[in-house]
């Protein structure tokens, strides 16, 4: 049977979404579900520089435009309870819910940040 | 994780040792989405015009079989997908501005705030498609038209037939080509539709259809570049269909509409010669080279010259034999791809000058390739009687 996955977009819908790349894996702090975790906080220079906080560390980047852009594909269907594609259904629909043009680059090695005692608010 | 204050995030700065007045005053707080790290999302890097085609609304298509490698189809274009894996994490935001949004944000309203907007990481990957523009994959579609070729409406076999007969929805979902390449296609083996369904004529009906056509030319005294389709379907319309009448007129010549608005035809020389020289060809395994030539010129229409040259990637003629012969060897008989065509090919003859294998290669040449470059990269050239002549790289089986 022929698989045709179907990727359409609705132009409308597409939104411009920003690429981060950073070095190394995602580790959650504690053995439990990714969702809903911070990440870090986001910052921007005034002259523009991506500053990553994450963890212990800093991370200094850069603002790259992509010559070749991205295109985000999401499964449909996915996720949903009752809406598993039976056998006989032939085709997997994606579609492209998203363009990224834009990314943040974290290439330089984290810079740790030493502390002594974390500060209280 | 609760979303973080602003105040939260100044404290973070403050232990940090980033002095706040260098930033931008707002703050993305990066945490995962709940669909992150699920494998709902995946990442397809595009090629250039792509992305406009998408923000023009266009659909992308990725067909392939299960046995098949997959391809993605735009509107005119096939490319080859390959998983590129990268060693970095790629995160993907939405709603995560760039600083020139922010800056303009900014600029827009009065009140310089320092905010913390929480921005879910949709999703993360360290692989990404990769796209890479490639022939579309169109020996199928013969291969799917010719298991029911239309033999004639006469024919008792098509009413019963329980073979599969092809839409053009069908061949979409199965030809791992994009909707124009295989409209284009379809046009090039001169396909027709009937009753809805895409047919390849039988090669016999079609002779006789192209025969009828010739046939009145001559008893008419027409010019061979001004066939008239009216007088075509008023005469022959009691022998065939009239559908099938004009069919062939349209597939082997040229249309045009005189000054009173009538439709007539300019007749292709080259093809209907072509044609009448596979019809003797396809008789026998091969052919003595000058009884074949004086047949085929007696075979074609009064007016047309019959030249071995229009017979390129439908016959060759072996110089080597004594005397020299002709045989039937056609091009979309051979294997689609590049390697199984070159062993294929050097099967059939071990050494190839150019003039001879260009007809037979011509076809996979991707889109600024050139023979010469397929010649180097698959075949060893070396020089026979002052002539250079192409063998295999590899021993043959």
């Amino acid at each position: 049977e022929a698989a045709s996955l179907t990727c359409s977009t609705d132009a409308a819908d597409l939104a411009q979404w920003v690429l981060v790349e950073l070095q190394g894996e995602i580790e959650p702090r504690q053995s439990g579900e990714l969702a809903g975790s911070l990440l870090g906080d986001l910052h921007y220079t005034h002259e523009g520089v991506p500053v990553l906080i994450v963890g212990h560390h800093i991370l200094y980047g850069k603002l790259v435009q992509l010559e070749k852009p991205f295109a985000v594909l999401v499964k449909q269907g996915a996720g949903e309870p009752g809406t598993e594609l039976s056998s006989t259904e032939p085709h997997t629909h994606y579609t492209v819910t998203a363009l990224i043009k834009t990314k943040l680059l974290f290439k330089t090695r984290p810079k740790p940040i030493i502390t002594n005692v974390p500060k209280k608010v | 994780g609760a979303m973080r204050s602003r105040a939260e995030v100044d404290a973070t700065l403050q232990t940090a040792k980033v002095n706040p007045a260098e930033l931008l005053p707002v703050a993305h707080c990066l945490s995962f989405g709940p669909r992150a790290g699920t494998g709902d999302y995946c990442l397809l890097q595009l090629e250039p015009g792509l992305s406009a085609q998408l923000e023009a609304g266009c659909s992308l298509v990725i067909r392939g079989e299960k046995h098949e490698q997959v391809v993605l189809c735009s509107k005119d274009k096939t490319y080859d997908m390959k998983i590129a894996d990268t060693s970095n994490m790629l995160l993907f935001i939405p709603g995560c501005k760039t600083p020139e949004q922010l800056k303009a944000d900014q600029a827009s309203c009065n009140i310089i705030h320092s905010q913390a907007c929480c921005a879910g990481i949709a999703g993360f990957s360290n692989n990404y498609w990769e796209l890479r523009r490639c022939r579309p994959k169109l020996k199928k579609l013969r291969k799917l038209l010719m298991e029911n070729p239309y033999e004639g409406p006469d024919n008792q076999k098509d009413q019963t037939s329980t073979f599969a007969k092809y839409t053009t929805e069908d061949l979409l979902s199965l030809i791992q080509a994009s909707e124009e390449e295989i409209l284009h296609q379809l046009q090039v083996i001169d396909a027709c539709r009937i009753e809805g369904y895409w047919r390849i004529l039988e090669f016999d009906y079609e002779m006789k259809l192209l025969n009828h056509v010739t046939q009145l030319i001559d008893s008419e005294s027409w010019s061979l570049s001004k066939v008239p389709l009216r007088t075509c379907l008023e005469e022959l319309g009691s022998l065939e269909p009239k559908e099938m009448i004009e069919h062939i007129l349209l597939s082997y010549g040229r249309k045009h509409i005189d000054d009173a608005g009538e439709v007539y035809f300019e007749m292709q020389e080259d093809k209907i010669c072509r044609a009448i020289a596979q019809m003797l060809l396809q008789n026998a395994v091969k052919f003595n080279l000058s009884e074949f030539q004086e047949v085929w010129q007696q075979s074609v229409p009064e007016g047309m010259t019959a030249r071995l040259d229009q017979l390129k990637g439908l016959a060759l003629v072996d110089e080597s034999s004594r005397p020299a012969t002709i045989f039937l060897l056609k091009v979309e008989d051979l294997p689609e791809d590049n390697q199984e065509r070159f062993n294929s090919l050097f099967s059939i003859r071990e050494k190839w000058t150019e003039v001879d294998i260009a007809p037979y290669i011509q076809d996979l040449c991707a889109e600024k390739q050139t023979v010469g470059a397929l010649l180097t990269k698959y075949a060893r050239s070396s020089m026979q009687n002052g002539v250079k002549v192409y063998n295999s790289r590899r021993p043959i089986s």
